[in-house]
């Protein structure tokens, strides 16, 4: 029963994460391997305002998700506005840099020792103790965040969204910017990530780099790539799947020093695959 | 004394990041490909080069055999993926997340077979130490660093200046359409860049290893620095990646008079963002 919470906790946790990943990479058009970055900023954050008690959940996590939201304008804002293919380095370049901070700074971050014992989230002034509610609380963030999406590519937004990755020029010539739309999608897609990391460390009670380096971005792009890009389907789709991916290879005899790499192997094997004979993965639209 | 020191090794450093900003500047240039998966290659020539030596053959035939794989590997990679996606008329971002999908493929194998642990050259001959005045000392491997990849660079240069196949990249490079109309044959011309390309950034994935070790993660911050150096020297430009390679090495190297190492990510981070906001078509731009 523990497992079926753990994993429907994390899922739940991980489709936020697919959803912010789709907003830049399916929606935006913009290839980002920094999300896993943006996901440990939320995290700490909210770790460390959990830890010193200086405020509860809620407040603790809208702080998060705002630092995550100025974080992402801020790395896109300047990329975006010479060439694409720049925000590639961008990309690359946050993602080192940010397990660089999580890793050596010490003070804030606790290192590569991570940090221990993050007290378990509050609503209203109660402390939420059990496991079960813990999960209902995830999956209510999910629920929450995937309504937003929906009715975000319902809106208008959503369709001058579409327009984009269909034809820039055009609607350029119509009068729209562009680079506002996409620095929008940007931001949106921090809030998701910043709000899905304080959950995962709320949920976790414990957090450390490993969490948040180069190859957890992977992943999460890898979920996108299979679910499939740019629909709501496609975002809750593939983390399900690839959460359960890890369970799977247990049933594997493989020796545990090789897990790790085997796991990884698969997920790239998986991008290439799926982008030489699936672009649009299992439920999405074309990429 | 331990500047001129950090000066010299920035240097060395510099010399070999240059050739990897060379090649896939020469990638870049000609095919449009970001090319994540050259990353890749990078490490995986290290570790051909690691156990040829281990399975007891010399270290020049070690090493032409790493060359002779990683040649094999771009072409196989521009040839299976890269030409396969474009005749799909796949999308700028569906070739970049294979070829991301291809860098995770390689290291993962290398993590696999070697462990993700750091493994160690051992060539006695690599660490003879040379005292050039002062207390600056150089090794065989970092002197023999420098040599290879300037000669590298000169190499490059005539190549691409004075010989045929060469002026037909740049061709194909400043116009894939009309190369194809005078038949250069963009594709086939796109695999020969792609094993050059993989052969080059073979020198300094053996020789930078011979100093620091191997590991099977330890490709993606050398090519950062490098497109880095690409795109702050001015995309094209051969001459701009390799002399902005030193720079950016240097300054990092120089940093570390003031900052702890582990820090050094970010100091050149913080020189591609001053790029991005002041020169974002580069220095040497121009010179195309």
């Amino acid at each position: 029963m523990d497992f079926w919470f753990s994993y429907i906790a994390l899922a739940s946790i991980y489709v936020l994460l697919g959803l912010s990943t789709n907003l830049l990479v399916g929606i935006a058009g913009i290839f980002s391997v920094s999300q896993a970055a943006v996901f440990g900023v939320g995290a700490y954050i909210v770790a460390f305002f959990l830890m010193n008690e200086t405020m509860s959940f809620l407040p603790a996590l809208a702080i998060a998700a705002l630092c995550c939201i100025a974080l992402n304008i801020l790395v896109t804002l300047p990329a975006l506005r010479v060439s694409g293919d720049y925000f590639v380095v961008t990309s690359f370049g946050i993602q080192l840099l940010a397990t660089a901070v999580f890793t050596n700074w010490t003070d804030g971050t606790g290192g590569a020792n991570g940090l221990p014992g993050i007290p378990p989230p509050d609503l209203a002034g109660k402390a939420l103790e059990s496991s079960g509610e813990v999960v209902s609380l995830c999956v209510a963030g999910m629920g929450l965040g995937c309504l937003i999406f929906w009715l975000v590519m319902r809106a208008p937004f959503g369709r001058l969204l579409r327009a984009i990755r269909e034809d820039e020029l055009a609607v350029a010539a119509a009068g729209k910017s562009v680079l506002r739309a996409k620095v929008s999608a940007a931001a949106l897609a921090g809030a998701f990530a910043g709000t899905a990391g304080g959950l995962y460390a709320t949920f976790l009670s414990f957090i450390d780099p490993s969490s948040f380096d180069l190859d957890s971005s992977i992943l999460l792009l890898t979920m996108v790539v299979v679910g499939g890009a740019r629909t709501l389907a496609g975002s809750i789709l593939g983390p399900f799947l690839l959460l359960a991916l890890p369970q799977i290879l247990t049933l594997v005899d493989i020796p545990t020093t090789v897990a790790a790499a085997a796991r990884q192997l698969i997920y790239g094997v998986l991008l290439i695959a799926f982008m030489l004979f699936r672009p649009q993965g299992l439920a999405g639209e074309k990429l | 004394m331990l500047a001129l020191q950090l000066l010299c090794n920035g240097i060395v450093t510099g010399c070999a990041l240059g050739i990897v900003a060379v090649s896939f500047s020469l990638v870049y240039a000609t095919t449009k490909i970001f090319h994540v998966a050259h990353a890749g290659v990078y490490t995986m020539s290290g570790y051909v080069a690691w156990s040829l030596l281990r399975h007891g053959f010399p270290a020049p035939i070690a090493f032409v055999g790493a060359i002779a794989a990683a040649t094999a590997l771009g072409a196989l990679i521009q040839g299976v993926l890269y030409a396969r996606l474009e005749r799909r008329r796949a999308t700028h971002l569906v070739v970049l997340i294979a070829s991301l999908g291809t860098l995770a493929v390689i290291q993962n194998i290398l993590a696999a077979v070697f462990t993700a642990n750091i493994l160690q050259f051992e060539l006695p001959w690599g660490s003879q130490v040379f005292h050039l005045g002062g207390n600056v000392r150089l090794t065989m491997t970092q002197l023999l660093t420098v040599l290879v990849n300037v000669a590298a660079y000169g190499g490059v240069m005539w190549f691409s200046h004075g010989t045929i196949l060469g002026k037909q990249i740049r061709a194909v490079a400043s116009n894939p359409f009309l190369a194809e109309i005078v038949r250069l044959q963009p594709r086939r011309v796109h695999i020969y860049v792609m094993a050059i390309a993989s052969a080059l950034v073979c020198l300094p994935g053996i020789l930078v290893p011979l100093d620091f070790g191997l590991q099977p993660y330890n490709g993606v911050t050398p090519l950062l620095t490098a497109t880095i150096a690409m795109i702050a020297g001015g995309v094209g430009s051969i001459t701009g990646a390799f002399v902005l390679a030193i720079v950016i090495t240097e300054l990092q190297n120089m940093s570390l008079l003031f900052i702890p190492g582990e820090w050094s990510i970010g100091v050149t981070f913080f020189i591609f963002v001053v790029f991005m906001l002041f020169r974002p078509t580069g220095l040497f731009a121009a010179a195309r």
